[in-house]
């Protein structure tokens, strides 16, 4: 599938692009070398994790890198306008404009965050073509208001006149989109426009984007590092390690005969459905019963509904076992994962332990912290806000064998924290470091060992890898694979992202709504889905799409502005 | 039944206009915030008034001493009997929690503030329009405030994090050298105007006053204390010959100088909330997607952080004018106002005036929380934010 | 420590391991040390403070009646030199000053003409600046010394500890006489003397009404905070009626009350102290009860709390210090507030009084016409209160943006 050879201008070229920050800890290069040309028309997937520097190349093509930024002086960006070349580096001021907005747009990854709170969708819709096309305001809102109703959000004369946090996620995102095309770029950037949705949504929304390439043809710079997601719509692939690009080529060459061992990583890190693990020849013995359980917030304030989180679950967690726990945001997965560890108010049910001395918690019995802290750990999604930062790593570990009083002397409490920092694949040197001398990856590892100290027979792990990068993904996957089969330990793990729930996981639940809808073997759930929800997730995890199912090469039409 | 109304028309006027938002309450959200916001202040304005009905109680002495000190200054003798017998005649002699309740009762039936002993008359025919006076006084200052804080603690606030020079090696060096001078200009700009400032916060008050007085002292001006000068003091303000803008000057010779000072002070404070609030909003994401899409310069700044910050700056003029109000009555005593900052100085340190003081600093809180009130109710019908968390719920 | 910052800025090895090991009060000060106006304020202020807490070694004369000039009242500042007609010198020195006899013309008065005694009153022969003009004598000159031995001071003590460190050194003195950099008042006492002793004296009083403040924050603070609910209604109902009441007529009003009773000097001190600060609760109580409510919630408290921790132990170990740094930053902030509190009622005679010498008490002196015509040097005080003041203020600022090292360091 080439690209249609009667562009002979690229639309866009970069050479030896390298990006220098200043920060105060020294200077360091987050771009090195980054070479890219997109034809018209063409959609090139940028993939890389966090620091990889794909998104501040993106910036640097809009000239919005952040002020400690720099580029260095052989670094080369133009644009071609459909007439002639633009050397990017050298805009300045109104001709800014034809970057930002002009002929390039730009997709933000939070909706909710890139649209100004106290100013109406519509209106800043309106703003932009007026700035871009000098249109009236009559035909500028009409204009809008058409893109609304194109990007597919019902109601468009409503919805173009209300506040951002008056619309719902996938609104959002649709209309964000909408404004980046409200002035016709030829080159729309998206960074990684699917990653703050939910499953379903981001199905819609990245089908959305498929239509509007065909409809629009623009070029499409589209940054991710979801490598199922960019399978269904780039024509090429860089990925960016480092800041470096490792690997480069047609979608095809990258994703099935991937050459550098990075891109394999990557790679691995998707679901195999085809390669799951059967399911073991008899459930064990349950660890954790949940009967009937209900889970009510109460009333935040004068004048407002409690809250119902859960209603009625019957769940048996099998001992020694990784039970993934499965459902869109609101569905109340987090809120039961906490009651199991007595952080949410119970309002109906049991929950009941069988550890060797069998703990139960119910709705208006106390719970027992100690015993409870001893068996039953919680793991969180966040690795920032979940290490106290003013406090060593050692002695982030070491607090719940202090608080649980487990330890007769500081030697005893240094042993065994040791012990969890190696187990978890921690430098223990750097048990003296402060949390933020660490990347998200180690926190989490940080997280884990705090998990483990105390030895507990069960852990609640809340999305803990959802914050993580792919390949550091693995890495702590493979962690909790190791903590089962050797220490027994028997783990929930409560994710959104079915891909991390398919490879990991021995049993799976479902919930929406604070219901059970289904559980079931991995194999039983991923592969013959009885309900008709659980159907829906399956279809919408963005699973690499093997060429003969592709898109066929799409006809790449001339824009209206041409 | 007309003297029935007339001595009990403000609780009237309370309840009645309780009454109505309550009716709205019923099918708007906004209005049930609304009714719960007044009363919330109407609390809080029992609150103010019974802390500072029992703080008036550490001044020394009481109004029975005082009318019969005066009574001795006729030539009378004086026993404590009689003392006693004026105390149990005025009622001074009952719990305080009782004589609370009566002056509060008295405040909310008719607005009737109470009893001013040293100057024998009723605590609102003593103050008469002077609160207005300090009224207008604490406003002016703290537009001029604003007017000098907001502009400059949105320069302060956009060039905070810019460098003195333009170092990007790919700028032209012409314009490097054109970017630095600005970029270093409107860092001096900014530098200047927060030590003026802080000056103005260093400087106490009552020195700035009396220094610009003794100026006027030594070039040999007559010196603008006072409202008006002797001139124009018992003139009126409509004369035969119509307005006299006569008096008018002479006014606004005399205003600026309270003005300017107590002015001078919030300022500092003010350019500190302004840019933090700035700097806040700046950094968030919304402003880059708007860069994104082409807008700059002025009108990015203008509508996107500028806007959003003022809400909450806004949200705080009540306590702007409290802390305006605070320094006012020493400022009063330095340049010799007659209004109820002067007063309140008067009745708190010389004549030990409970009941005026007590009204004087009821008054100023409940301008306050009217004002505090006021924002709040506008706010939540101007700016969506608010709105929209008020329609979530009661939401405080 | 600040050279743990300067090798933690400069060397490339090990500085990445230092900033990795810092805490959080490293962090600050690395952040606030970036800072050039903020480390100009600083360095000014730390002067200022150490020449106040040491001010008996910095001043030639000691600053009460004991230490006053009888020969020099209301005499002018003595300029320092260098160079004069006679030459120059490496050591600085001023010159020996002689009073000047008034040459009244009494002879008119000889008839007793009293018209001739109304010109001379009017004359202003008779009033007290007349009567004491000091001429120098310029070829007399007074060597500046230095680590001189003068009058005997207490350097350091603690009562209860019984510690009571004594001397005699002065920084500078004159060879004969006594010197007098800012002049003298009425009495003869040294307001250089005076500015410096009143230097610590105003920063004492605030330090005490910042403790004061700070113990009534926490209390209103953290018990709103932590217990929420009925608790936290009530004590915030209470904060904000307090807090619409402007505060400088509750002072007043307390220190007329204060006026009442019988105090010495040094206990009307903690009085005012005491006062200025217990009636300041209201903003940083209401801060410390939204800190309290949002950290509670943090991730890392609930964490705390799965592993076991006891009640006591998350305040102590997680929340405390949790706020630690943010309530240093407004201590700092809020000294300027409290000092100008205090000059404002020593403005009004409520506040401190004579024998005490505070800023505040000197600055009174402001109102007099006889000083403001006749004595302008002892507006000096005012130019050392303007810098202490900006130095506290622009320190406070750039604390204040140095102040959450954890804010930009996500991601």
């Amino acid at each position: 599938m080439s690209l249609p050879e009667m562009f002979s201008e690229p639309l866009l070229e970069i050479r030896d692009l390298s990006i220098d920050f200043h920060t105060p800890e020294g200077h360091h290069r987050a771009v090195d070398g980054l070479n890219l040309n997109l034809q018209p028309g063409e959609v090139m997937g940028l993939v890389g994790e966090s620091g990889s520097g794909k998104s501040i190349s993106a910036k640097s093509i809009m000239r919005m890198l952040p002020s400690n930024a720099e580029l260095t002086p052989q670094s080369r960006i133009r644009l071609h306008t459909g007439k002639h070349w633009v050397n990017v580096n050298a805009l300045h001021g109104r001709d800014l404009r034809l970057v930002r907005g002009g002929q390039v747009s730009m997709i933000f990854q939070e909706p909710m965050a890139s649209f100004a709170p106290a100013i109406r969708v519509g209106d800043q819709v309106v703003e932009t073509i007026q700035l871009h096309t000098g249109a009236d305001y009559a035909s500028a809102r009409r204009q809008g208001i058409e893109l609304f109703d194109r990007v597919g959000i019902r109601q468009p004369e409503k919805r173009f006149d209300q506040y951002v946090f008056e619309l719902s996620g996938g609104m959002r995102q649709r209309a964000m989109i909408a404004l980046a095309l409200s002035t016709r770029p030829r080159l729309l950037i998206a960074d990684e426009p699917t990653t703050a949705l939910d499953v379903t949504v981001q199905a819609q929304v990245l089908e959305l984007m498929l239509e509007l390439r065909e409809q629009f043809g623009m070029a499409m710079l589209f940054i991710t590092h979801d490598l199922g997601v960019i399978s269904r719509i780039a024509d090429n692939l860089t990925v960016m390690q480092q800041g470096r690009v490792v690997e480069s080529g047609s979608c095809n060459k990258v994703l099935f005969a991937p050459e550098h061992d990075y891109t394999r990583r990557l790679l691995d890190a998707l679901p195999q459905l085809d390669n799951l693990p059967p399911a073991p020849a008899k459930t064990p013995a349950p660890l954790v019963s949940i009967r009937d359980l209900s889970i009510r917030y109460p009333a935040s304030g004068p004048g407002q509904q409690p809250f119902q989180a859960v209603s009625g679950i019957d769940l048996d967690l099998p001992a020694g076992q990784i039970i993934g726990l499965v459902g869109e945001s609101g569905s109340g997965k987090t809120s039961l994962g906490k009651a199991l560890l007595g952080a949410a108010p119970i309002s109906q049910g049991e929950v009941c332990y069988r550890f060797d001395s069998p703990l139960t918690l119910s709705a208006g019995r106390r719970v027992r912290r100690k015993p409870l802290a001893r068996m039953a750990q919680l793991v969180f999604q966040d690795p920032y806000s979940s290490l106290n930062p003013r406090m060593t790593v050692r002695d982030i570990i070491a607090e719940p064998l202090l608080a649980l009083g487990l330890c007769r002397n500081k030697a005893e409490v240094d042993q065994r924290v040791l012990e969890v920092a190696r187990r978890c694949h921690l430098d223990v040197t750097h048990l003296r470091r402060f949390p933020h001398a660490f990347s998200g990856g180690q926190r989490q590892r940080i997280s884990i060992a705090r998990a483990l100290v105390v030895n507990p027979r069960f852990i609640v792990a809340d999305e803990a890898v959802a914050a993580l990068d792919v390949s550091i993904q693995a890495d702590i996957l493979a962690l909790l694979k190791s903590l089962r089969d050797e220490m027994g330990l028997t783990i929930l793990f409560i994710s959104h992202d079915l891909s991390v729930v398919a490879n990991l996981c021995d049993h799976v639940c479902v919930m929406q709504h604070g219901q059970l809808v289904e559980q079931g073997s991995v194999r039983d759930i991923f592969l013959n889905p009885q309900q008709a929800y659980t159907r829906t997730l399956i279809g919408a995890i963005p699973t690499l799409q093997p060429p003969a199912e592709r898109a066929l090469p799409v006809a790449i039409e001339v824009s209206p502005r041409a | 039944m007309y003297e029935f109304l007339t001595n009990t028309w403000l609780l009237w006027l309370l309840s009645t206009s309780a009454a109505l938002l309550w009716w709205r309450s019923r099918v708007s959200q906004l209005f049930r915030y609304i009714y719960h916001r007044y009363l919330l202040a109407l609390g809080t304005l029992m609150l103010v008034s019974a802390i500072v009905f029992s703080l008036m109680e550490v001044l020394p002495g009481d109004c029975a001493e005082k009318m019969i000190a005066y009574k001795n200054t006729q030539g009378e003798v004086i026993t404590q009997a009689q003392i006693d017998a004026e105390r149990a005649r005025m009622g001074l002699d009952r719990p305080l929690a009782v004589r609370w309740a009566d002056w509060v009762s008295d405040l909310t039936l008719k607005g009737d503030l109470g009893f001013s002993c040293s100057k024998r008359q009723s605590v609102n025919a003593a103050l008469g329009d002077r609160f207005w006076i300090s009224f207008g006084f604490c406003i002016a200052g703290l537009l001029f405030a604003y007017l000098i804080a907001v502009p400059f603690g949105i320069l302060s606030a956009w060039s905070l994090n810019k460098p003195w020079l333009d170092r990007k090696a790919h700028h032209a060096p012409a314009r490097r050298l054109r970017n630095s001078l600005g970029l270093a200009l409107s860092k001096c700009m900014d530098l200047q105007l927060r030590l003026i400032s802080y000056l103005g916060l260093a400087l106490p008050n009552f020195l700035l006053a009396l220094s610009i007085i003794l100026l006027y002292v030594f070039a040999g001006e007559p010196t603008p204390t006072g409202l008006f000068s002797e001139q124009w003091q018992g003139q009126p303000w409509f004369a035969a010959s119509g307005f006299q803008w006569g008096k008018l000057q002479d006014f606004l010779g005399h205003i600026w100088l309270p003005i300017l000072v107590i002015g001078w002070a919030a300022t500092a404070l003010q350019l500190q909330t302004v840019r933090a609030l700035v700097v806040d909003e700046s950094n968030k994401l919304y402003v880059e997607a708007a860069r994104a899409r082409g807008i700059d310069g002025v009108r990015l700044w203008a509508r996107y952080p500028v806007k959003h910050s003022i809400s909450p700056l806004f949200n705080s003029v009540g306590f702007d004018f409290q802390r305006i109000f605070n320094d006012l009555p020493i400022v009063a005593v330095v340049i010799g106002l007659t209004d109820a900052a002067a007063l309140l100085i008067e009745a708190l340190a010389m004549t030990n005036d409970q009941e005026l003081a007590a009204g004087i600093l009821f008054l100023v809180a409940l301008a306050v929380i009217s004002m505090n009130f006021i924002t709040d109710v506008v706010l939540a019908i101007v700016d969506p934010r608010v709105r929209n968390s008020v329609m979530q719920g009661g939401g405080h | 420590m600040i050279s743990l910052i300067s090798r933690l800025h400069r060397r490339g090895q090990d500085r990445s391991e230092q900033y990795f090991t810092a805490g959080q009060f490293a962090l600050i000060r690395a952040r606030f040390l970036r800072n050039t106006t903020g480390v100009i304020a600083g360095t000014l202020l730390s002067a200022l403070v150490l020449i106040g807490f040491f001010a008996p070694f910095f001043s030639p004369n000691a600053p009460g009646i004991e230490g006053a000039n009888p020969d020099y009242r209301r005499g002018a500042p003595q300029a320092v030199r260098f160079c004069d007609a006679n030459g120059c010198s490496l050591r600085p020195f001023t010159y020996t000053y002689v009073r000047e006899t008034p040459k009244l013309d009494l002879s008119s008065l000889a008839g007793g003409d009293l018209s001739a005694l109304d010109a001379l009153t009017a004359s202003g022969g008779l009033n007290a600046s007349a009567q004491s003009r000091y001429v120098e004598q310029t070829d007399q000159r007074r060597y500046l010394q230095f680590w001189v031995s003068g009058w005997e001071y207490s350097l350091f003590s603690i009562d209860w500890l019984g510690i009571d460190i004594r001397s005699d050194i002065h920084l500078f003195g004159v060879e004969q006489g006594q010197i007098h950099l800012f002049g003298t008042d009425e009495d003869g006492k040294d307001v250089f003397s005076r500015t410096l002793h009143a230097i610590w004296v105003t920063i004492s009083i605030a330090v005490v009404a910042l403790i004061v403040k700070l113990i009534t924050s926490l209390l209103v603070g953290g018990i709103s905070g932590y217990f929420g609910g009925r608790v936290d209604a009530v004590l915030m109902a209470i904060t904000e009626a307090v807090r619409v009441i402007p505060p400088i007529p509750i002072y007043l009003a307390c220190a007329v009350a204060l006026s009442q009773i019988e105090l010495t000097p040094v206990q009307r001190y903690f009085a005012i102290a005491v006062m200025i600060g217990a009636l300041d609760f209201t903003t940083l109580g209401r801060r410390l009860r939204t800190h309290i409510l949002t950290e509670r919630n943090q991730d890392y408290v609930l964490a705390a709390r799965l592993s076991g921790a006891s009640t006591g132990r998350i305040i102590w170990r997680h929340l405390v210090p949790s706020f630690s740094s943010y309530i240093i930053v407004d201590t700092l902030i809020n000294f300027p507030y409290v000092i100008l509190a205090e000059t404002s009622l020593s403005f009004l005679g409520l506040g401190l009084t004579e024998p005490v010498n505070s800023l505040g008490v000197l600055l009174q002196k402001a109102q007099d016409p006889d000083i403001q015509q006749n004595m302008v040097w002892q507006f000096a005080p005012v130019g050392v209160f303007v810098l202490l003041i900006m130095a506290f203020v622009f320190v406070g600022d750039a604390l204040r943006d140095a102040a959450d090292p954890y804010s930009e360091r996500r991601r």
